[in-house]
């Protein structure tokens, strides 16, 4: 169904470079630089010489095309069915989008087709106005480089009132959360969309001035023992991380974390969650950490 | 034949793809590939898909290449490529722009005349053109009005083609499909679309996103149009070991996902047996749809009751009830702990026993399952009883290992 032609990369590259020609604006150098952005990294080798040589025959040598008008494709039925199921998903509440032009396909699935079975159960609140106000006016800041003034409630409970410069809208299926990523104040940068009280626009910012907030990657490195098939479900745990695996003998494997420093405790966790198939070999803190809660469990026996 | 980036059959790169991605360790000697020289093939075509996010390190077993990504820095799935490098022929994309550049807006036309216009129009402006007889330019218009983006009608006796219409503002779409063509488990449509309009700054980041389904797209694609219009599906689903396919005619429920490794599965009811499974979707080679399943809407309170009951997907080998209580010492300042258990715990409970003391309760099949994230709680945990007694003895056992690995010594004088 939709590994078709028609979605792939070299025919969206003959349809930018038809589009240049039926202007009467192609170059050479057009066709080279069109199939350098819009395909793939080998595709040069392809592109051009089939346009020039005939192979597909749309241009002359002059570079004109019989072609009347620039390229352009309906929607195919399972694009808009695609765009239909997600009318019927909570989160489309965030987005003003328009219904029209999809009345006459069934959506591609229903509610409850695709189930997430183990995330967490306190996901936002996507119904409620006053979030899905908060969560346009954020974006809005982010898309249109706008300072925002937001007023909400810490994780302790205690209240702030901040001015700060909106950076991106960060998404975790697991937590079925949204958070703002900000800069601007000093030591913490991220806001949970959901505990916003009230945000409001304030002046517009030059977004070369704004330093992007460094990554604040660790390493961490583990020993992996594959029993129970502990490679595979390592290997796909953790497959969301930059990481780097080294074969140490026919079961012991080494592997390369990087994770953000915010993220030591969860990680420190999901470690423990795999039990002794993994053992940590650096960093010393990390250690340190796992030994404290075992140390605390040891006194329970 | 000579080498091409771009494939006629997915699944040969699939699992390349999928080893370069979760593993990445092996060498060009230890694929489990039919030749050195298809090894060589596949590994420069995704190295062409995938530019930067493709990596090399050199091992004393020779040159290990493997894809490196943190999918939090990543703006779009770049696994989405591979779906974008379909092979097609000179006449398919001639045809392609050609049929297009002809019915534009209100235009109703034959075969007959397209073909003629085709050639008249476009091949005449070259020395050596292409000649195209009625037969091919019907197919290619036939798949197309399939595909939705032609109509066909009867003029009479003769059957006319005309563009579809298509209404969809996409502008107005624009940062939704931006959104869900990462989050959505056929996020690669969207991906689709987003390639056909103007890029704009990325406004949204992931974190625990997950990229490696993109390579089931095509297979939860063709399962989910299966289950909206209830019809069965023909699945082929490779073995644990590998080494054997089998067909399955089923009745598909649901796909379930993991948000904790991305994993994902088919909920269906095998037609040849009584019971629900859930089928690996990484191990589904091919899924068809096929006929109209007469049983699946009373069929459907059972997979709702079935997946009431599970912990993760698997239903153990006797689908029996196991009941688990694991008592936690929790202090007052660690209320974040009892919001874990409330929000992971999904259908157990919670019930305060004590000074600081609370006991979570739940009835599930195979307990087992619970084994990794009972481990998480290691600290807290005075005691867990399970009527499974297989879940106490693996979790004190592996206890047991834990302390030796890390307390052997004694632990740092700093460690509590």
């Amino acid at each position: 169904m939709l590994f078709n032609e028609i979605y792939g990369n070299y025919y969206n590259a003959v349809a930018e470079i038809l589009k240049y020609a039926v202007r009467g604006e192609l170059t050479q150098q057009d066709i080279y630089e069109i199939t350098d952005s819009k395909a793939f990294a080998e595709s040069v080798l392809s592109i051009p010489g089939a346009m020039n040589s005939g192979e597909w025959p749309f241009l002359t040598e002059e570079l004109t095309t019989p072609l009347h008008h620039e390229p352009k494709m309906p929607l195919t039925t399972l694009q808009k069915r695609w765009l239909k199921a997600l009318l019927e998903d909570p989160r489309i509440r965030l987005f003003d989008v328009p219904a029209e032009g999809l009345e006459d396909v069934e959506p591609l699935y229903r509610p409850g087709a695709i189930v997430y079975f183990d995330q967490y159960s306190d996901g936002d609140p996507y119904e409620d106005e006053n979030y899905v106000r908060n969560f346009r006016t954020a974006l809005q800041a982010i898309r249109e480089h706008r300072k925002l003034q937001v007023n909400f409630r810490g994780g302790t409970g205690r209240r702030h009132n901040w001015v700060c410069v909106p950076l991106s809208m960060e998404y975790s299926l697991k937590d079925d959360k949204f958070r703002l990523i900000v800069c601007g104040v000093e030591d913490n940068n991220i806001i949970n969309i959901a505990r916003i009280k009230k945000c409001a626009l304030l002046e517009e910012y030059a977004p070369e001035e704004v330093s992007e907030i460094s990554a604040r990657k660790k390493k961490l490195v583990i020993e992996l023992t594959d029993e129970r098939n502990a490679l595979e479900r390592v290997m796909l745990h953790f497959s969301h991380l930059r990481k780097e695996t080294m074969k140490l003998d026919d079961k012991t494997y080494q592997i390369t974390l990087w994770y953000d420093k915010d993220d030591e405790t969860e990680l420190l966790i999901r470690v423990l969650s795999f039990g002794p198939v993994l053992k940590v070999q650096e960093p010393k803190n990390f250690i340190r950490q796992i030994r404290k809660r075992l140390e605390m469990q040891k006194r329970f026996e | 034949m000579a080498y091409s980036e771009l494939i006629k059959d997915f699944n040969k790169i699939r699992d390349y793809m999928r080893q370069f991605y979760v593993y990445g360790f092996k060498t060009r000697d230890e694929y489990d590939a039919k030749s050195a020289r298809s090894y060589d093939n596949e590994r420069r075509r995704i190295e062409s898909w995938l530019g930067d996010y493709m990596s090399f390190r050199q091992e004393p077993s020779g040159k290990v290449s493997f894809i490196s990504v943190d999918s939090a820095e990543v703006d779009a799935n770049p696994l989405y490529n591979a779906f974008k490098a379909k092979s097609f022929t000179a006449n398919d994309i001639v045809l392609n722009f050609c049929i297009l550049d002809i019915l534009q807006p209100g235009v109703k036309l034959g075969v007959s005349e397209i073909t003629d216009l085709i050639d008249e129009e476009y091949m005449s402006a070259f020395d050596d053109p292409k000649v195209f007889d009625e037969a091919t330019v019907r197919n290619k218009l036939k798949e197309y009005a399939k595909a939705g983006i032609l109509v066909s009608e009867k003029d009479g006796r003769k059957l006319v083609y005309s563009r579809s219409e298509d209404t969809v503002s996409l502008d107005d779409w624009q940062e939704a499909i931006s959104f869900y063509s990462e989050m959505d488990p056929v996020g690669v449509i969207g991906s689709f679309l987003l390639d056909k309009m103007q890029k704009h700054p990325d406004l949204f980041s992931y974190k625990h996103h997950y990229i490696l389904h993109a390579l089931e797209s095509d297979i939860i694609c063709t399962l989910l149009d299966s289950m909206t219009d209830d019809c069965t599906s023909s699945i082929k689903v490779q073995s644990k070991r590998k080494s054997i396919v089998k067909d399955y005619e089923v009745i598909p429920f649901k796909i379930c996902i993991s948000t904790e490794n991305g994993r994902g599965y088919l909920l269906a009811k095998d037609c040849n047996s009584r019971a629900f499974n859930m089928y690996r979707l990484d191990r589904i080679q091919s899924a068809e749809k096929g006929a109209f399943a007469s049983r699946k809407a009373e069929l459907m309170e059972s997979a709702e009751e079935f997946t009431s009951h599970l912990w993760n997907t698997s239903a153990g080998r006797e689908r029996t009830l196991n009941h688990l209580e694991m008592t936690l010492h929790v202090k007052r300042q660690e209320k974040h702990i009892l919001q874990r258990l409330n929000r992971e715990g999904k259908q157990g409970y919670v019930e305060q026993i004590g000074d600081e003391l609370y006991r979570f309760v739940i009835d599930v099949y195979d307990a087992t399952e619970m084994i990794p994230w009972l481990r998480t709680f290691i600290g807290r945990i005075e005691e867990l009883k399970c009527d499974n007694p297989e879940v106490e003895r693996v979790f004190y056992k592996d206890l047991e290992t834990l302390y030796a690995m890390y307390l052997k010594d004694g632990g740092e004088g700093d460690a509590v």
